[in-house]
Order: structure tokens, then sequence, then C-alpha cells
């Protein structure tokens, strides 16, 4: 079974920027020829091509909690999504995404595409590289949980 | 008219939030699109080395990577005193065309056309691409996403990871083609032009043959009067890559024409209390608030700004549909922002066009590609992103290091003309108080016609555009909110 991690965000945005450092750092941790780790600072189709042809995607990403939620790390498959991702008008949704792929016959999609999130509450607007204190804590969380999802067929 | 301060606070960062207010009578007085804008690049670039530019510069967002790049690099050769090799150059234009092949592609089947395609009276839910190809047919979703992904595809063998290129050097790039490449670059390019043929005869069809579209298209809330800027070659031809910055008036006549050195001398920008975006003006002419006409200096980039802006287009076939456009839309210059859609595929063609030409060229797999830097100084490197003019101005300590860095983006250009788009859009359909979701609709295909890259950060937003419009009555009271996408 082939296994991609992509981590996914603007590393010069702060915290929008988190899901790059995790997979970084679960890059020294794994060693395994079947799970291909990678970084995309994009959304909508660019992130499908990058999955396609996998059996299992896991997107590391910051997620924008709805209720004031800030620095948890949640497992959410993407079935529980009705959108996502690219807020930016010049794309669509990783789900609208693949929907028309499905459409055209695609057969490649990864039966399994699950979100580790890390909630925040704010969205970064100003450049820097490095992680809030509280958004840098949840770091090893989600270390954590990526790599445990590998295993959880 | 009341003057209105919405406080600073209330900015909103994110996604797109609109507030309307109305007069006495229930008709539009006046409406505010406030957008994200990401703060602090200038001063995340100070210090650092200049040569790491280009990559930093094509992280700032997702949308525009290659514009940013190769802004970045040609503020490089200017700012190192260094012209690069021939080959390089067009080296860099082949790229930069895959860039415009797939990001015009992306906006006009996937973003822009479903307002079309599908209807303007269709339900958001519907105005989709997924509804595009519910109408246009499986087959024809087929070939968008092959002829997407082919200008990807071009934009990778050039520059690395098409998101990521990393082959802008000052002086020239770090990569030729070699014969194996350029067969794989010819068969994808040829492929395109029918791609993109086909494209407009689709617009065609579907758009000008209705005439329901083509009398939208001219009606009175679309309609813009405008300067227009963009780059043009020798001939005033339209050119992405090269060239200089040339300006028409509401006439159609050159209004200005000037080195993107001299930018700002040319170009001033406003500030508005109610929002992070600053609005670029002409400088001769002044800001003179958000109105249209030749007394006031706002203008207009992107597809449109660029087709009014220039004589023509360099190639033969985009050159044909460049007067049949004039020609349907009653003259120079065309004022219709949903014209931006039609520019588009235009514009589609020529790069497509322009990729064959420049893969076909003998010298493209020359290996002259980088010429030595001199001395550090300041320099100004200007692009077409494919939403607009983009200026990348760098002042270069004498180690090298960035002292300074102005950024003047695509949407910046054309913020103040969009945020009257807006407002006319509303001005038209919302009389004596009656407001519904039509609102929703006819507000977001006037600031989607202009390919908007409002910088947006976290991603897990809801998917597509999120908009929300809040009408205040007369007495600043929230009468009505309505969302979409949120």
């Amino acid at each position: 079974m082939r296994t991609i991690i992509l981590g996914v965000g603007n590393q010069i945005l702060g915290d929008d920027g988190v899901g790059i450092h995790v997979v970084n750092e679960v890059k020294k941790q794994i060693n395994n020829p079947d799970v291909t780790v990678d970084d995309a600072i994009t959304g909508g189709m660019n992130l499908l091509d990058l999955i396609i042809g996998y059996d299992k995607a896991i997107i590391v990403d910051a997620v924008k909690s709805e209720h004031g939620e800030h620095g948890a790390v949640r497992r959410i498959p993407l079935s529980d999504f009705n959108t996502l991702h690219s807020c930016n008008p010049h794309d669509v949704s990783l789900v609208q995404a693949i929907e028309m792929a499905k459409k055209m016959g695609e057969k490649r999609i990864p039966k399994e595409i699950i979100i580790i999130g890390v909630m925040m509450k704010n969205i970064p607007c100003e450049f820097n590289e490095k992680l809030s204190k509280e958004i840098q804590k949840a770091v090893p969380k989600a270390v954590k949980m990526t790599i445990k999802e590998i295993d959880n067929n | 008219m009341k003057t209105i301060t919405i406080d600073p606070i209330t900015r909103l960062e994110g996604h797109g939030k609109i507030s309307i207010f109305l007069d006495g009578k229930g008709d539009v007085e006046n409406a505010y699109l406030q957008i994200p804008e990401l703060r602090g690049f200038e001063r995340f670039c100070q210090g650092r080395r200049a040569e790491d530019m280009p990559q930093i510069t094509s992280r700032i967002c997702g949308v525009c990577p290659v514009a940013h790049h190769f802004a970045a690099t040609k503020a490089l050769d200017a700012a190192f005193h260094v012209e690069p090799p021939v080959a390089a150059k067009k080296l860099r234009e082949l790229m930069y065309m895959g860039y415009f092949i797939y990001d015009h592609i992306l906006h006009f089947y996937y973003l822009g056309g479903p307002d079309f395609v599908v209807g303007p009276d269709a339900p958001a839910s519907k105005r989709n691409v997924i509804g595009v190809i519910e109408k246009a047919g499986v087959e024809v979703g087929k070939e968008v996403i092959k002829h997407r992904a082919y200008g990807q595809k071009i934009t990778a063998i050039l520059g690395g990871k098409a998101t990521h290129p990393v082959c802008g050097l000052p002086g020239g790039v770090s990569k030729g083609l070699n014969k194996d490449e350029v067969k794989e670059i010819e068969k994808m390019a040829k492929s395109c032009v029918e791609f993109a043929k086909f494209s407009l005869k689709l617009f065609d069809d579907i758009v000008l043959k209705n005439k329901k579209y083509v009398d939208l298209i001219l009606s009175d809330p679309y309609q813009l009067k405008t300067y227009n800027m963009g780059l043009v070659d020798k001939n005033n031809k339209v050119n992405f890559y090269d060239g200089k910055i040339r300006v028409t008036d509401q006439k159609g006549n050159e209004y200005d024409k000037f080195d993107g050195k001299d930018y700002y001398k040319h170009i001033s920008e406003h500030v508005e209390e109610w929002t992070y975006i600053k609005f670029t003006y002409l400088k001769a002419i002044g800001w003179k608030g958000f109105n249209d006409g030749k007394d006031s200096g706002i203008y207009r980039v992107g597809p449109l700004g660029r087709l009014n802006a220039a004589q023509g287009m360099a190639t033969p076939l985009a050159g044909k549909e460049y007067k049949r456009f004039f020609e349907t839309l009653g003259g120079k210059p065309v004022n219709s922002t949903l014209a931006f859609h039609w520019a588009r595929l235009i514009e589609l063609l020529y790069a497509t066009e322009r990729a064959m030409e420049l893969v076909k060229d003998p010298e493209i797999t020359s290996q002259k590609i980088r010429n030595p830097v001199g001395e550090p100084g300041e320099g100004v490197g200007v692009t077409e992103a494919a939403r607009g003019t983009l200026i990348h101005h760098y002042k270069l300590t004498k180690d090298g290091l960035v002292e300074k860095a102005n950024l003047v983006v695509a949407t910046t250009n054309n913020a103040g003309a969009i945020n009257m788009s807006v407002r006319d859009a509303a001005k038209g359909v919302i009389k004596k108080g009656k407001v519904d979701d039509t609102v929703l609709n006819m507000v977001e295909m006037a600031f989607r016609a202009y390919d908007p890259c409002f910088a947006c950060a976290t991603h897990t937003l809801p998917g597509g555009m999120p908009l929300e419009i809040k009408i205040y009555d007369s007495n600043r009271k929230l009468y009505k909110t309505l969302k979409q996408n949120i």
C-alpha cells in the first residue's frame, strides 16, 4: 500500500506553515519505502495532482476552527468536510477537484484521504518564518498522529 | 453622503466581505469590498540574500509563483547590472507561457466560466466546474484537465516543480532544454493551440450567440471607463514577460508609456482607512476617489487592461481574435468588466501560439544561458502576472543583501476598479431596499471577472470563494446579511 503524507501551507506565513513543520519532523522519524513525504504550498487542483496514484493520502494542514479552538490537533476524514481548501478565489477546493476527477472517470484517487488538522482561530496574515508558541506546542502531537495514521488501515 | 468610518478592528481577513450602504430610498449609496492583504513582506525580505528572492517571492502566494519568480529574477538582473543571454530570455518566456496556459484555463473553466456556461441566474451551488462539465460534456472536461496539466508540465520541465520554480538566476537561468524536452513541449504546446481555439469557439457558441449574455456584458452596471495598463513590445503588442508599460485613456489613445524602472514616477498608492489594501492610481492625474473617467487616476490591468492598452497581439490567430473582440464589442477601449473573460481566452490563444514559436526557435536548446553578474545595486523587474502588471523593486547592499524591497502586485493595481465594479453591480440589482440572493451572484461576477488573488492563507475555510455581504440601511443599521460558502 502506497501512502503519501503532504504538509500543506506556506512556511513563510507563520502558523499557516504548521503542516510543513510537522512533515519535516515526520521525515526524520520514519523510513518506509512505501511512504512518500512531501510539502505543498498549494490547494485544490494542484493538491489533487500530487495525491493521485497513491492508496492513501494524509494531509497535514492548518484548519480554521469554528468556535475559537486554537492549537488542538484533529483527525478529520476528508469525507467529513463538505468543502476544503483554497479560500483563494483562484482555485477550487480539493473536494470539488476530486468530484470533478471522478466524473471524468479518474480511477487513481486515494481510497482514503485523512486530514491531520491543527486547529487555529486566526488566519495568519503577516510574513514570518516562525510558529507561534501555542501552535508550536501542537507540532509533536500532530507528528505522532500522522505517524500513527500511516499504520492505521 | 455621510462619511463612513469602518473600525479597523472589523477589517476582515481571510475572506471577502462586502458592506453595502443604502440611502433613504433603499438604493445603493456605496459599497466596500474588504479583502485580506498579507502584510510585512517588505520587512520580511530585509537582510536576506538577493539571489534567494526569486524563491522567497514565489512563496508569497500559491497562485502566481511563476510571475513573482520572474519579476524577482528580472529585478535582480537589473540590480546586478547584467543582461541575460537571448536564449535565457527565451527559456524564461517559454516557461511563462506554460504558466499563462494553466492559469487562464483554470480561471475560465473552473472559476469565471461557470457564471456564463451554467448561467448567471443559476444557484451558486451549480455555478462551478461540475456544472460546466454537465453542460459541456465529459469529453470537454477531459480536455480541460489534460491541457491545464500540459501548462503545468511545460512550467515544470523548465523550472523544476511547477509550484516552486527554481530556474531564475540573476543573469539567466540555471537549466537549459535538451532535444527530447523540446519535442515533448512542442507536442503539448501544439495540442494547447487547438484547445485554445476550441475554448474560443465554446465562448462564441455559449456566450456570444446568446443575446441575453451579450446584453449582460454590455449592461451599465458592468461598464467602467478607467484608464488601462499593460506591458507592450516594441510594436505595442501585448507582451507578458517584457516590454514597456503602456497606459491608454478612455478613448483608446496612448496616455503614457514608460520603463518599468520609472514606475514610481508614474503611479502612486492611495490608502483608505477601512482596508489594508492599497489603491494605485496614475500619479499625474491623482486620486479622485472611486470614480472612473479621464479625471480619475484609476486604471485597470489584467487581460482586459492589457488588450485595451496595446495595439494588437503578436501572433497571427490571437491577432485575428483581438480584432474581432473590439469589432464585436463596439471598438476601443472595451469597458465591460465581463469582457475580461473573452480577453482571457484570447490571451490563452496567444500564450499557446507564442509557446510554439519559442519551442521551435533553434536557439531554445542553446547552452549559453547565463551571463556573469556585476556589482549589486538597485533594480526593478516588471512582468504581467495572469491577473495584471506585477512590479518588484529591490535595493541591495554592497554585499548583495536586500536593503529595501517594494512590491506592487496585480490585484493592487486593480483594487480601485474592483471596488467600483462591486458597487455598480450592487447598484444595478438592489432597488428600493429590495434585496435577494441574486445580489450575491451579480456582485461575485463583478469581482470574479478580474481573477483577483486575494491573499488568503489558512486553508480549511470552506472551498470556493467565501463571501459575506452586509447591507446597511440609511441609519447605518444592519438591514440584511447574505452569505455564500461560509
